[in-house]
């Protein structure tokens, strides 16, 4: 039975929705479909959230919301962009277009806003780890650069210090 | 001409002189006077939700920063005593962590939520204790967060978002009247409190204020309660809290509830020493199953002055 959702909740995506954001997700970094399985994905203006489903859901769908899951991704021109926190998430099933950076570049990334990198890649999102492994966010590769899309407000320059004191 | 501001100060006490009317219910009184000359200090969770807790506790010691269990049981709290500003650590951004008092952490963990349950936060933000809750049931079911105030939303968001919290709905409804139609497996009524166990004495803070709203606040902590249990499952469960010493807020409350329905206390095991709540205050007397119900002092536990109350139908 298809669930009665309550006006304030955005629409859920249409296949179409779904299927563009599924295969920019793979084409882009060959995070697989069924990834998104296990999620309810709604839409609303440009952007996208994302809803575990469970049984449960059904039972709250009468409720007037003001905000529903995790905000996954925005129509950024032609461009599907994933948020940092979803990237944060869900990264670890990406297989391309990662680019791990060292505390170097790290740094310089979060001061300038840029790093010069000489990559094989297509114009777009690419996602930004440390060597660590940890994942910070995407960046957007252009011209032989990456240009942050890390959140300027919420990455600051202590973050580095305190980053960089172990090295 | 209207009040809009939520708090105001009514009563100014000096600091050596605050609490004395608990003189008689807190024990080891001077060390609990004692224990408020001293700050706060920094208590982080480890979010399961998007890390190893091992993993993030090796990488914050790697990088010099000296964090202690809080105690055997729980590997996912920490004391991080010279830790200024945890808010400026990497670990932070990344959302492996949490700045939260040892005592709101337990709020979650004595509620223990089964996965796949539907839960209901009556009043969310700032967020940490429904992210916990999430965190618990390893992002499984369904909760729904809820806070009446706009800007207390967008913050309870943010939260939300930078732990990975995936199964959670944000909603604006006045606690005390959140919708009746669907009952829930678990309720978390952390209600607005006057906020006596956060106060410290500290160069900075001479004098202690208390909100003029105090008054106020057991009639709509009454309101609160009531509302919670009504929305509880038959086999539901819910955790009354607050951060306040105050028994007007604490043991009152439950009592009144205790009255009005059907309700029963459930017992709390935290691995954490707490005091049992109290049976009478300023010559009230309350419902002896109130020994159910913990407090928890800053002399005992480094943290947050907490109550809290387990809940559940008879």
């Amino acid at each position: 039975m298809s669930i009665r959702w309550a006006s304030s909740w955005p629409e859920l995506a249409g296949n179409d929705s779904r299927r563009a954001v599924e295969t920019y997700l793979l084409e882009r970094f060959g995070i697989p479909p069924a990834v998104l399985d296990e999620y309810y994905l709604f839409e609303r203006k440009k952007g996208w959230f994302i809803l575990g489903k469970s049984e449960q859901v059904k039972n709250g769908a009468h409720l007037k919301v003001s905000k529903v899951g995790l905000r996954a991704f925005r129509k950024v021109g032609q461009f599907i962009k994933p948020t940092t926190r979803f990237i944060q998430a869900f990264g670890r099933f990406a297989t391309k277009n990662i680019f791990q950076m060292d505390m170097t570049q790290f740094k310089t990334l979060v001061l300038t806003g840029e790093i010069t990198v000489d990559l094989a890649l297509e114009k777009g999102y690419v996602i930004l780890t440390l060597e660590d492994g940890r994942i910070l966010g995407l960046g957007f590769y252009i011209h032989g650069a990456i240009r942050s899309q890390l959140p300027g407000k919420e990455i600051r320059e202590s973050m580095l210090e305190s980053f960089c004191t172990g090295e | 001409m209207v009040d809009t501001e939520p708090f105001h100060p009514r009563i100014i006490c000096p600091v050596n002189t605050v609490f004395e009317i608990y003189k008689h219910i807190i024990p080891d009184f001077s060390l609990f006077q004692e224990s408020l000359t001293k700050p706060f200090p920094v208590h982080l969770r480890m979010n399961r939700l998007l890390a190893e807790p091992s993993k993030v506790v090796s990488a914050l010691r790697k990088n010099g920063i000296v964090i202690t269990r809080v105690c055997r049981e729980h590997d996912t709290l920490y004391f991080a005593e010279d830790l200024p500003y945890p808010g400026n650590l990497l670990e932070y951004f990344l959302g492996h962590i949490h700045p939260q008092a040892t005592t709101s952490a337990l709020a979650a963990m004595a509620l223990k939520p089964r996965k796949h349950a539907l839960i209901l936060d009556m009043c969310a933000a700032p967020g940490g204790k429904s992210a916990h809750l999430a965190d618990l049931m390893e992002n499984t079911g369904f909760m729904v967060c809820n806070d009446l105030y706009a800007n207390r939303q967008v913050s309870l968001g943010h939260t939300l978002s930078r732990l990975g919290v995936q199964n959670s709905v944000v909603t604006g409804y006045q606690a005390q009247e959140f919708p009746l139609r669907q009952p829930f497996d678990y309720i978390l009524a952390d209600v607005p409190c006057s906020c006596e166990g956060r106060f410290r004495k500290t160069s900075e803070i001479t004098q202690y204020r208390e909100n003029r709203r105090k008054a106020q606040l057991p009639d709509i902590q009454k309101k609160i309660i009531l509302r919670g249990f009504d929305l509880l499952k038959n086999d539901g469960e819910m955790l009354y809290a607050t951060c306040t010493y105050n028994p007007a807020e604490n043991e009152s409350v439950v009592n009144f509830l205790l009255k009005e329905r059907d309700a029963d206390l459930l017992p709390i095991h935290l691995g954490i020493v707490f005091e049992p709540g109290l049976t009478e205050w300023n010559n009230e007397k309350y419902d002896k199953r109130l020994t159910r119900t913990a407090r928890f002092y800053p002399h005992h536990v480094n943290s947050v002055g907490f109550f809290m109350a387990r809940i559940g139908r008879k």
